[in-house]
């Protein structure tokens, strides 16, 4: 008999029970050419929380994050049906411009992936992509972003250095400073602690506990003590099916599915 | 389970190396004799070349007293008069400026159809596109050279002005010839770049005109300089296809439409009717060595390059 040993919550999360919907998804089907990849996904991602989607590989998770902020378009055979409602307007509608809807819903991908820049063009960059081009603006920013992320006392003397002479951690961390810069609504996070070593992973939850304040996390996770230890809600999927979708606590101590009981005691997955 | 062997050995009888004889049965020894030897004769080949061509080369210095100020900085070439003259800057220009005209020319049409390839209409491009080069790389040079006289060399001739044999003329049918050398490096430049960068890029609201000039192009710019420079290595050391088309006379060009001549061109039309260790023969394998040297420091230009890309 395997028991279930609950990780250690780090922070005493209150209990988010009345939390504003950000992202609204309704019956959303997703299919890559035969293949269904979601069946069915109602999904509620709730407002200025850490909403974390768990399962096994291949079980969905990023398929959403990545219709969300339409990064499958691309994707031959991809077609999604069913609403991802988004204040008053649905996300999978043809006529949205993926431009605009990505610098509303930021994106940090699994690997850190800087642009071969120097740290601060690394932030600089997509505002001036944005259309801001006052220098004294943008240096600002810079140092602004890169202190939400914590990497402002690390790197404030050696801003013209390279993006890559940072560890991965620290990278990380940029490429999220990054995502901020444009002032998103919504941020998608695909296993972004995944590729770092435990004391850089320990600092990108932090740091992603502060940001729910003033941001909406979505965190596509491997790691269930991760999920445990941050997330205020947490859903599961198994074969392209969401099979639970609870408050955190609630889903980690007294799971309704048997599935998702057993995914968490290491069953299978 | 089947034991793959059964032995009685100690284990320091089955594992310490044991004196391998030199034999003809040992498969090992044999595999490395090959790759060895490989590796040997195109080492040996390439210093043969090299020291073959610098003693050949120089001996038009040291034997028949031809100025090595004269050679690279005169344009007066006379070498089978009665008072012989060994100026070669009008072929060291001819050379130098067919390469980087034709460089200049290609790097945008070639960077350009190598983005359409991998960024813009990647599954047309590779496709039909990629074929399509692949198939224009493959065509002899004596071909463009052909098609260079028929077709340019005219209506150069009744539309621009000048007889039509040209600098231009060269210049255009080197370009062609090294545009798809130059399109299909640069696509592989622009496809070993990591996938996470256009995404990240897309995913912070960019456009995709703005990912490729902001992030894909200053990435891959190593790996383009490379696509360039090597394109202009074939394009330094084409003959036959220029001395088709360029007019070949020994004085320096004014313009475009004037005609011109390289130091390949040259060479090919000169080494025939000279006799060996001449003096005349031997500034064709000064020429030579200069080509030589000229692509050895395009090849260490590549390696610097390369060593400076970071994907």
């Amino acid at each position: 008999m395997v028991t279930v040993t609950l990780p250690e919550i780090r922070k005493a999360q209150p209990l988010p029970e009345t939390k504003e919907t950000a992202l609204d998804i309704q019956e959303l089907d997703i299919y890559y050419g035969d293949y269904h990849a979601l069946q069915n996904v109602n999904l509620p991602i709730k407002k200025n929380a850490i909403n974390a989607l768990i399962g096994p590989s291949g079980c969905g998770k990023s398929t959403i994050l990545r219709s969300i902020n339409r990064m499958n378009d691309d994707v031959p055979g991809f077609r999604a049906e069913g609403t991802i409602q988004y204040d008053d307007v649905n996300l999978l509608h043809e006529e949205i411009d993926t431009v605009a809807l990505r610098k509303e819903i930021g994106m940090v991908f699994q690997n850190p992936n800087p642009f071969p820049k120097s740290i601060a063009k690394n932030i600089m960059q997509p505002l001036k992509e944005h259309g801001l081009y006052s220098k004294q603006n943008l240096s600002k920013k810079v140092e602004e972003n890169l202190k939400q992320v914590g990497l402002w006392e690390e790197v404030w003397d050696r801003l013209h250095m390279s993006a890559y002479s940072l560890s991965g951690g620290q990278k990380q961390r940029l490429c999220i400073a990054r995502t901020l810069s444009i002032h998103p609504e919504v941020i998608l996070l695909d296993e972004p602690a995944s590729a770092l070593d435990p004391i850089a992973m320990a600092k990108i939850e932090d740091l992603l506990l502060t940001l729910k304040e003033s941001y909406t996390v979505l965190l596509v996770t491997h790691n269930l003590q991760q999920a445990a230890r941050i997330a205020d809600y947490t859903a599961f999927f198994y074969q392209g099916e969401l099979v639970e979708y609870a408050d955190t606590k609630q889903f980690f101590s007294n799971p309704k599915e048997k599935r998702s009981a057993d995914y968490i005691s290491g069953r299978f997955g | 389970m089947i034991p793959i062997m059964q032995t009685t050995e100690k284990a320091s009888e089955r594992l310490i190396r044991k004196n391998k004889k030199l034999s003809l049965k040992n498969p090992e020894r044999n595999g490395k004799v090959i790759v060895y030897s490989a590796a040997f004769v195109t080492i040996l080949a390439t210093l043969a070349v090299t020291i073959f061509l610098t003693q050949q080369g120089l001996q038009s210095f040291y034997m028949s007293g031809i100025n090595p100020l004269e050679f690279l900085t005169s344009t007066n070439w006379n070498p089978s008069g009665s008072n012989p003259s060994y100026g070669a800057l009008a072929f060291i220009f001819g050379s130098l400026s067919v390469t980087v005209l034709s460089a200049l020319i290609v790097a945008p049409f070639g960077i350009g159809a190598a983005i359409f390839m991998t960024e813009i209409a990647p599954s047309w491009g590779k496709k039909i596109l990629q074929p399509v080069i692949e198939i224009l790389v493959g065509i002899p040079s004596v071909v463009y050279g052909y098609l260079g006289l028929t077709v340019l060399v005219p209506f150069i001739r009744d539309h621009i002005g000048g007889s039509g044999y040209s600098l231009m003329a060269g210049v255009i049918v080197v370009s062609l010839m090294i545009l798809p050398t130059v399109t299909t490096l640069s696509a592989d430049a622009f496809n070993r770049l990591p996938n996470g960068l256009r995404s990240s890029s897309l995913a912070l609201g960019a456009t995709r005109w703005q990912t490729v000039r902001r992030v894909l192009l200053p990435t891959a710019m190593p790996g383009l300089l490379t696509a360039i420079i090597l394109g202009m290595a074939r394009a330094i050391g084409e003959a036959l296809a220029i001395q088709m088309v360029i007019g070949n006379t020994t004085i320096l060009p004014s313009s475009l439409l004037d005609p011109a001549a390289t130091m390949t061109t040259i060479i090919t039309l000169n080494m025939g009717h000279t006799t060996f260790n001449s003096a005349e023969n031997n500034v064709l394998w000064t020429l030579g060595l200069l080509l030589l040297i000229l692509s050895y420091g395009l090849v260490m230009l590549v390696r610097f390059l390369a060593a400076r890309r970071k994907f």
